[in-house]
């Protein structure tokens, strides 16, 4: 017999209202793990996802807009910048690899990007790993293919403009030789080929617009074929769809229409600009040539370049006053669960001064009752606490497959985060501090008088 | 004759309601040898419990000396007192008072915890067996007949072996057969462990038991 297993039976004699107090304990202590988890989780994959990607270049905008459009397929795209400004940061000294993305479509909500061969062949969305096709081929690309592209696009601008003006409208010119030669075709994250079951050989129809809608067009006149399947990345990558950006602007409704005014002052250039993309990616020599570079694309009119990992930064500082915020909702919960607990003994004390008596009789200190009313209240924390801890990473991990399909990564659901230690500390504190009351009344409780039979 | 319990000019009061101070203990002199046996009578509200309380360190008194077996327990701190209490003094009451969530065992183990004597179960379960209840060890109360209980609490009473043992209208609770059952058992045991026993009653049918019997009123 010790002390122990005495709050233990007074915990089964009460067994309702220590499930009930121990429950409240758990849901908050839960809810405050998973928040944590899920706040680190977040910014963790978030800014993992940003290594790849040392510098974005896009039009002019929301900086973070540019990010999450480029970066996490996610927002709408601020605007286009000139292929010949991509074509200019390609064959930059300070640029080891420059990568242009152009985004307009989606299949099933899945985003459509139209890339280069680069993307497969240079680009490293981590470190030292490149996507990798789990199955296929990557799609062809040349660069001739595109320019023609661009012109195919260039003219049926033009077309669509003399038709707005109510001009009479030239027959469209055939596809250039090279469309039918590069076929449209697709390569496919794993979450999009597990999620719409797209196999190597199957087509789909693309829709008007980077989010699914009711009332947008179908590009039913180019259905696109998959030719290659990526392996997971746990990134953004596995929920995009990459197409040949020549296949891109074959599409209608992806026209290309020139300025009316040159953008570039600074270049003196006032050639017509080839073809549009919607950002690209930089990869630079040395880490030196970063604010240069990104004060001499500022200065320009007609893009801006951004880095990711200080934009994400950025957004994590606003959205940490909403964690925050949860935080405290959640020990809010557990403080009203140490009331909770205070009430259920301060009602148990009126039935339980007899037993309180009886031990004082039987020679247990003062000190002694009151340590078991107290270590009740620190048990039932406890145990709440650590059925909660367990309960935040359960949760965690359940939620892990809907975030998936959702965003295209996981949070290390059994990840033990630092502040979880806190939380324990606090409940148990808490439970102290609510069992001091119940705990003081029965230090207090007159044996003698409670010795008395009852009737 | 050796004295293990001795009480002299002892008396206690309460303030009542209206502020006027109620005396219910005033004694001049009571002393129990080693192994003696005594029944204290007295009419209902004549304070022989406050006397048991007084006698176990629980109450305090406002005048006089109280010494168990050598030791005067209202010197000693309250910390102390209660030790002390565990370690000398067995208590039997009316009501059994036994933990409702606690088994016979762990009844009668309770009351080995708090003396820090004895720390296994081999004594609790001995006494339980000596009292008849050996196949009923792990049974809680509720699962007793009230004769049972009674001799559950006369075990956890005993386990600490204390020279003193305090019975509170010991078969107050119980029909008049379970009565003279518990009585002789807790006699019995007492006898043969040379406890000091001192019941109180109010009971003739138990006074008759005695062959010492002491008036409450004679004593002040």
């Amino acid at each position: 017999m010790n002390l122990f297993k005495i709050v233990i039976k007074n915990m089964r004699q009460r067994a309702l209202a220590t499930w009930l107090t121990g429950t409240s304990v758990a849901l908050g202590v839960a809810l405050a793990v998973a928040i944590l988890l899920i706040k680190q989780g977040v910014q963790q994959r978030f800014e993992q996802g940003t290594l790849g990607y040392e510098m974005v270049v896009g039009a002019k905008g929301s900086p973070l807009q540019l990010v999450l459009n480029t970066v996490y397929n996610l927002d709408i795209s601020p605007g286009n910048i000139s292929w010949k400004l991509f074509e200019k940061l390609r064959d930059d000294k300070r640029v080891k690899l420059a990568v242009p993305f152009s985004v307009g479509d989606n299949y099933h909500g899945f985003r459509i990007v139209g890339t280069t061969d680069a993307f497969f062949k240079d680009f490293e969305f981590e470190p030292g790993r490149k996507p990798e096709l789990a199955a296929g081929r990557i799609f062809n690309f040349s660069e001739a293919a595109l320019k023609s592209a661009f012109q195919e696009a260039e003219q049926r601008a033009k077309e669509r403009e003399a038709k707005e003006r109510g001009e009479e409208v030239k027959p469209a010119s055939e596809p250039p030789a090279n469309t039918k030669e590069h076929p449209f075709e697709a390569v496919i994250g794993s979450t999009v080929a597990s999620e719409t079951g797209l196999q190597i050989g199957q087509t789909f129809i693309a829709a008007h617009g980077v989010q699914p809608s009711a009332e947008a067009k179908e590009h039913t006149e180019n259905p696109w074929t998959v030719v290659g399947i990526l392996g997971p990345t746990h990134t953004a990558c596995d929920r995009a769809i990459y197409i040949n950006l020549d296949s891109f602007y074959h599409i209608e409704g992806h026209e290309i229409r020139q300025a009316t005014a040159p953008a570039k002052v600074e270049e003196k250039d006032n050639d017509p600009d080839p073809g549009q993309v919607s950002s690209v990616v930089i990869k630079l020599r040395s880490p030196i040539f970063a604010f240069p570079l990104y004060r001499e694309l500022n200065d320009r009119q007609d893009a801006m370049a951004a880095f990711p990992a200080a934009e994400i930064r950025k957004l994590f500082d606003i959205v940490g006053n909403i964690d925050r915020l949860l935080l405290a909702q959640a020990i809010l919960i557990l403080v009203v669960a140490g009331v909770a607990i205070a009430v259920s003994i301060y009602n148990s004390m009126s039935e339980r001064r007899r037993e309180i008596a009886i031990l004082r009789a039987l020679g247990a200190r003062r000190a002694t009752i009151f340590s078991i009313v107290l270590l009740e209240a620190v048990t039932i924390c406890l145990v709440g606490s650590a059925v909660g801890l367990v309960g935040g990473h359960v949760v965690v991990a359940a939620a892990n497959g809907f975030l998936y399909r959702a965003s295209g990564f996981v949070i290390p659901a059994f990840h033990i985060v630092a502040l979880e230690w806190y939380i324990l500390a606090v409940a148990v504190v808490l439970g102290a501090l609510s069992g001091l009351g119940p705990a003081w009344g029965a230090y207090r409780t007159d044996v003698a008088r409670n010795l008395a039979p009852t009737s | 004759m050796n004295e293990v319990l001795s009480l002299h000019n002892v008396s206690k009061s309460y303030r009542e309601a209206d502020g006027n101070l109620l005396e219910v203990i005033r004694l001049r002199q009571l002393e129990l040898g080693a192994g003696e046996q005594v029944a204290l009578v007295g009419q209902s509200g004549s304070g022989k419990s406050t006397l048991l309380n007084l006698i176990a360190g629980i109450l305090l008194p406002d005048t006089g000396e109280i010494v168990v077996n050598g030791t005067d327990p209202t010197k000693l701190s309250e910390a102390a007192r209660d030790r002390f209490r565990a370690a000398n003094i067995g208590y039997v009451f009316q009501s059994f008072n036994l933990l409702q969530g606690f088994t016979a065992l762990e009844n009668v183990l309770l009351g080995q915890m708090f003396a820090g004597g004895h720390s296994g179960t081999e004594r609790a379960t001995k006494l339980l067996e000596t009292v008849g209840l050996g196949k009923r060890l792990h049974h809680k109360p509720r699962a007793l007949s009230v004769g049972e209980q009674q001799r559950v609490a006369i075990a956890r009473a005993l386990v600490n072996e204390p020279p003193l043992v305090l019975a509170d209208e010991p078969t107050g609770s119980l029909d008049a057969k379970n009565g003279e059952v518990v009585l002789q058992l807790l006699r019995k045991i007492c006898a043969e462990n040379k406890h000091t026993l001192l019941v109180v009653t109010h009971d003739p049918t138990v006074q008759k038991q005695f062959e010492k019997v002491v008036r409450l009123e004679e004593l002040s």
